[in-house]
């Protein structure tokens, strides 16, 4: 089946020729042409992860301009796992879109851009070099801004879109200058740790940073956080799929790729453990803080991002796969249980207007409750606490274990943030349940597609510690071919995710007493206020000197340039 | 007064005059003009530099800043242009939209 899977990125392109060209008519059955693809590229996928082997397929001189411009397909059990985890969270996506966009006037438009982006990372997964490796990189993104600008004449959709984009570029120009320095003929991925390939500008360490900053850019790690949050502005099942499983782990894929070359840049290596552990930490505060629903969960995947480039980082890339392969199950599970909601509200995402709407939805309560539970770690039962427990051992066992007990701790974050959003959508009493609007026809299609996910979420632990090692290569297994099903670390980190989860979810469903007896809320502190008048004092002073006025800040530079002369005559006389 | 300090004198009246036309006028097509002025009182510095030294360098220099000028003029009045399009009085000190 190899030979088929190196060509497995092509399986959606007839869908989205029909699906464009209008075929089937009609609003209810637009899209039934795409959903043949990615079940055919789940099962094709599968059953090539199962034989084993590994099939390349190259036609050279491609792309002359680049030291490697050949066209190199590199289909192996890795490139066969990723692709797995896209036909099963596309498979189950296609159905939900036909509830969640069963009225929607762009439906077709939807699933072009679905066939389209499952393309691109079909190619991206399957590059053997880094010249297609970027335009896979490329097409992901110009398909992910494509599905965050879908609903375009929305108020600041099309600013999220351009700011994926731009984020984006940041990525592509990285991974643009790597397969430029690169000497020539040595762009094949599994190469570029050898000598020869890292003997070009920089040597290893400049080559592994660029790689680096790629996949910070595509994965919303560090500094380039900042665009994800923002593309929740697109349609839910988009959002489980590219923001979640698919394309915002392809920044770990890519780290997982050329292990080989970050083991010889220790010091990049390092960084992108520090990376990781600061942005997990960070994004799980900030996601506390959210007062929209789907933002919520996507500070959580910034977050749970942030553990996979920490267990690359500390040296265990099948650590940080794992958690690529289980968090795709849970976090889309998370994302579609919150789309049932959202779409019983009419579209509604704030948090205050959703507040106990998730009471109504019986599926979505249980989808959303079991993807909490694997969110957090819970062990033996949630495939989250094998993968979480990889990493946070690997880190602990690793040459950096602050690295590990950072992570730890912070998985009482990870239960606080989604307890709260849990707490408050799930379980409190819903303020005005006459909202909420249930459609039969459009509500079957997502429920059942929520059931494959729960199975997942919670089977996939053990999938992934007794299969997985046996058909992975041996170099990204690496030393740790066995995860411990249970020890000291993991309990310790599920009795501090369930800390986090009961005490937030408590601390949201209290205040709702202290309402009810006509009490006052939140009123700030007189340090709170004397912080916000300051802010306020020393942002005005300083911003007094943008006055807006050319003449102004032409008198400055002069009196600058006569500051400057009149030093050098001074000083140098 | 030998020539060399005739010339630099001439080059710092001039780049005063620039200045204090490039602060003073509000007129965009003016303060460009005021601009030029400056820029042309750096060239004959340049010029005289290549004088006192000899050699070629510096008179590239001159011409390098001679295109630079021809260049920033292109940008300065696109801008002066736009500035035209979107206001019925044309005050450089009217368009304060990048106040903090």
């Amino acid at each position: 089946m190899m030979p088929l899977l190196a060509w497995a990125w092509v399986f959606t392109l007839p869908g989205l020729l029909l699906t464009g060209l209008g075929v089937p008519t009609g609003q209810r059955r637009a899209g039934y042409a795409s959903l043949l693809g990615p079940p055919v590229l789940l099962v094709v996928a599968l059953i090539a992860l199962a034989q084993g082997g590994s099939y390349s397929v190259t036609f050279d001189g491609w792309l002359p301009f680049l030291p490697d411009g050949a066209y190199r397909a590199l289909a192996d059990p890795l490139s066969a796992l990723l692709l797995v985890i896209l036909g099963a969270v596309a498979t189950v996506v296609y159905v939900y879109s036909l509830g969640y966009m069963a009225d929607d006037p762009g439906k077709r438009r939807f699933f072009v851009y679905l066939d389209l982006f499952v393309a691109a990372m079909g190619l991206l997964v399957l590059a053997g070099n880094l010249a297609v490796l970027l335009i896979g990189w490329t097409g992901v993104g110009i398909s992910s801004f494509l599905l965050i600008s879908f609903w375009r004449d929305r108020p600041g959709t099309l600013g999220a879109g351009l700011q994926a984009l731009a984020a984006n570029a940041v990525g592509d120009g990285a991974l643009l200058l790597a397969a430029s320095i690169v000497p020539t003929g040595c762009g094949a991925l599994v190469n570029l740790g050898t000598s020869q390939c890292t003997a070009g500008f920089g040597g290893a360490e400049f080559l592994a940073l660029l790689l680096f900053v790629a996949a910070a850019a595509k994965s919303a790690q560090g500094p380039l956080y900042f665009w994800l949050p923002n593309a929740m502005a697109g349609p839910t099942p988009i959002s489980a799929l590219i923001h979640a499983a698919t394309m915002v782990a392809a920044g770990v894929y890519l780290l997982v790729r050329t292990h080989a070359l970050l083991t010889l840049a220790p010091q990049v290596s390092l960084w992108i453990a520090a990376i990781g552990v600061a942005t997990a930490i960070g994004a799980s505060v900030a996601s506390l803080f959210q007062a929209n629903f789907k933002k919520g969960i996507a500070y959580s995947t910034v977050a749970q991002l942030g553990y996979m480039f920490a267990g690359v980082g500390v040296g265990v890339p099948f650590a940080g796969l794992f958690h690529l392969f289980t968090h795709a199950s849970f976090k889309a599970l998370l994302f579609l249980a919150a789309g049932v909601v959202i779409h019983g509200a009419g579209g509604r995402e704030g948090l205050a207007d959703l507040r106990g709407l998730g009471r109504f939805f019986a599926f979505s309560r249980w989808g959303f409750l079991i993807g909490s539970l694997a969110l957090i770690g819970t062990p033996l039962i949630t495939a989250g606490g094998f993968s979480k427990d990889a990493i946070v051992d690997a880190a602990i066992n690793s040459s950096t274990p602050i690295v590990g007990w950072l992570l730890l701790a912070a998985v009482i974050l990870t239960g606080g943030y989604i307890g709260r959003l849990f707490a408050i959508v799930y379980m409190a009493p819903a303020v005005d349940p006459h909202t909420v609007h249930h459609d039969p026809g459009a509500e079957r299609p997502m429920n059942w597609s929520l059931v494959p996910l729960m199975v997942g979420s919670l089977v996939l632990g053990w999938v992934g510690i007794l299969w997985l090692p046996s058909v992975l290569p041996e170099a990204i297994v690496g030393p740790v071919a066995t995860v411990p099903i249970l020890n000291i670390t993991g309990a310790l980190a599920f009795v501090l995710g369930a800390i986090g989860f009961l005490g937030v979810a408590w601390y949201v469903l209290r205040p709702q007493a202290a309402l009810a007896r006509g009490e006052t809320s939140y009123r700030p502190d007189g340090w709170v206020r004397a912080i916000a008048v300051g802010g306020y004092a020393v942002s005005d002073a300083f911003s007094r000197v943008q006055s807006g006025l050319v003449a102004r800040y032409a008198f400055g530079s002069l009196i600058g340039v006569a500051v400057v002369l009149l030093v050098r005559v001074v000083a140098f006389r | 007064m030998s020539s060399e300090v005739l010339v630099l004198g001439t080059s710092a009246v001039l780049f005063a005059i620039g200045g204090a036309g490039a602060l003073m006028h509000r007129h965009p097509v003016a303060l460009l003009m005021a601009i030029e002025v400056m820029l042309n009182a750096a060239n004959l510095l340049i010029v005289l530099g290549a004088r006192v030294h000899g050699g070629a360098d510096a008179e590239a220099a001159a011409l390098v800043v001679l295109v630079l000028s021809a260049a920033e003029a292109v940008i300065g009045l696109a801008l002066a242009l736009a500035l035209f399009r979107r206001r019925a009085i044309p005050d450089v000190d009217d368009a304060v939209e990048l106040r903090g």
